[in-house]
């Protein structure tokens, strides 16, 4: 008999998750940013900036930039005829209903409580959580952060004219997850790793936080008016034109030269222990293991003392067709006083 | 005192193309029951029960070699699977066709009645569960079935071939029938011979389900004016 039925217990499922470098070339931080005139140029250019990690010909996307802004200012209208309907406009109300799911609520940074004390300890205050009708959006390319973006990892660096603020997400100073909407929300924090700076839990004195990590998204909202408070880098507002908004954030991420993420996927493994008592698997239909056609086994001794080895496990189901298969790294000796333990991973 | 080695060896897995396609169709049928193992890639012939060493050393030579990745095609992969059979046992089982090689006009036919050698105790028998049969080349075969097994997988694998003889017309691959009797009938259509082919070539590979036994022949249909 070739084939051995399965019992209930020899299956185990496993979820492990599993976290690693986000950019392409698996580099732990971008440090130098590319755009492509051609994409800039077209009409999703009107809308976003997509960023490459190199020049080169196999360059790839790695996030988008985008601007929204409630009033539709900082881009051109559509139509003329129709004040505020403009690129800016339309993916403010994109994200917004995303994100609040709510088309009557506003974008709040710093907490989404209106009054008490937020997750950092910090009192809320009108300047510790303020409203905003616009910002910023960091899109994560979604090869690039597989499942979700790993919380803590967010390590990014902006240039202004005053200088260079690193920001990071403040899920290492939070012991309960925050949600806005129905999504995880982490607020960004002047500081490194998931925690922000100890002063003021790494807010703005007047402005808020830096922004929202949302990584189920794969999305980073940046906060304007924080930013221009901090390093004194703010987007164009003007009605009816086109403000380079994205262009600009593109410039303080290349000159701030550091952008650091991981992603997180859990990946769902079947265990199957496959065993292989010692009065089994012990002899062969190998060609080599027989001598001539009439079968005869090819060394006497191997008539009670047969050796064969292992090295392909196949799995079959009730119609033995082969679905699955595994090899040993190296043959695994099995005769009548050896038994055999494989564990076999399949990954979904 | 030492330390027991408590070393499980684990493996990694990859789906055949059979179980891409079936954990594709989400319909139950990618369902692990049972599992078989298989030599593939060794040559017992290096095995040297003569060594000089003594017997730890006679599987010197294979010990430590290593393997290939796995195939996800299933005909070339588990090709020569492990059999359990009595302790003492002096033959092993092998397949008797009463073909080494199998010729076919066009539209010609030929039952074939697989029989295995040394099993269970008898010298000549028809295993329990039947016999597999791939064809490498569908399209060599205007019909293909196996009978005499009543089995859900028998039933199943020769619906699908009944259907592939009819609807793989154009595409060059394999397929698998149950039982334990096969007919085979060549093709009548002329143009895959064209421009001036006499003759088209694939193999038969017939597997008993219960030995794990092989053999594998050629098949040739000679074109006919």
């Amino acid at each position: 008999m070739s084939f051995k039925r399965l019992e209930t217990d020899d299956f185990v499922i496993a979820n492990d998750s599993i976290t690693s470098t986000l950019w392409s070339d698996d580099v732990p931080s971008l440090t130098t940013f590319y755009s492509n005139s051609i994409q800039e140029a077209s009409s999703a250019g009107t809308y976003y900036l997509s960023v490459y990690n190199t020049s080169s010909t196999d360059q790839q996307i790695q996030f988008d930039i985008a601007y929204c802004d409630k009033l539709g200012s900082g881009s051109a209208l559509y139509n003329n005829a129709v004040p505020e309907n403009s690129p800016t406009k339309t993916l403010y109300g994109q994200y917004r209903t995303l994100i609040l799911e709510d088309e009557n609520l506003d974008f709040i940074f710093g907490s989404a409580a209106a009054s008490g004390i937020d997750a950092c300890g910090n009192t809320i205050t009108s300047s510790t959580a303020i409203t905003s009708d616009n910002f910023w959006i960091i899109n994560i390319e979604r090869a690039r952060y597989k499942q979700s973006i790993f919380p803590g990892s967010l390590n990014l660096s902006l240039s202004g004219s005053n200088g260079i603020i690193s920001i990071t997400d403040n899920s290492n100073d939070i012991v309960t997850i925050p949600y806005i909407g129905s999504t995880r929300a982490y607020q960004l924090v002047s500081g490194s790793n998931g925690s922000g700076i100890i002063a003021n839990g790494g807010y703005t004195a007047d402005s808020g936080s830096y922004g929202i990590l949302f990584p189920d998204l794969g999305t980073i909202l940046l906060n304007p008016l924080a930013i221009s408070e901090s390093i004194h880098l703010a987007p164009s507002r003007t009605n009816d034109s086109n403000g380079f908004n994205n262009r600009a954030l593109f410039n303080s991420l290349n000159l701030g030269a550091s952008f650091g993420l991981n992603s997180q996927e859990t990946i769902t493994s079947d265990y199957v222990f496959v065993r292989a008592r010692n009065s089994e698997f012990n002899y062969s239909e190998n060609p080599s293991f027989i001598s001539g056609s009439t079968g005869e086994v090819i060394y006497s001794n191997f008539i009670n003392a047969p050796q064969t080895y292992i090295t392909t496990v196949g799995m079959y189901n009730d119609m033995n067709e082969l679905v699955a298969v595994a090899k040993m790294s190296r043959p695994l000796l099995k005769d009548f006083t050896k038994e055999a333990l494989v564990r076999v991973k399949l990954d979904f | 005192m030492g330390y027991l080695n408590n070393q499980v060896i684990t493996v990694d897995a990859i789906l055949t193309k059979k179980g891409r396609e079936l954990l594709a169709k989400n319909d139950g049928s990618f369902r692990i029951t049972q599992f078989a193992l298989a030599d593939d890639e060794i040559d017992y012939t290096l095995y040297n029960p003569t060594h000089p060493s003594g017997s730890s050393f006679y599987g010197e030579a294979i010990d430590n070699m290593p393997l290939l990745e796995a195939f996800p095609i299933e005909s070339q992969i588990m090709k020569y699977k492990l059999a359990t059979l009595p302790r003492g046992t002096a033959k092993m089982p092998v397949l008797d066709l009463g073909y080494a090689a199998i010729t076919l006009q066009q539209g010609a036919s030929i039952s074939i009645t697989p029989q295995t050698l040394n099993y269970l105790g008898n010298s000549q028998t028809y295993e329990t569960s039947g016999y597999s049969l791939t064809i490498s080349d569908i399209r060599l075969l205007n019909t293909f079935n196996g009978l005499g097994i009543n089995s859900t997988a028998a039933t199943s694998a020769n619906a699908e071939a009944s259907n592939a003889v009819t609807t793989t017309l154009g595409t060059d691959v394999a397929n698998t029938v149950i039982g334990t009797q096969f007919n085979l009938r060549g093709t009548t259509i002329n143009t895959l011979f064209a421009p001036s082919n006499t003759s088209i070539n694939g193999t038969l590979t017939f597997i008993g389900l219960d030995s794990g036994a092989r053999l594998t022949i050629p098949i040739t249909i000679n074109y006919t004016t």
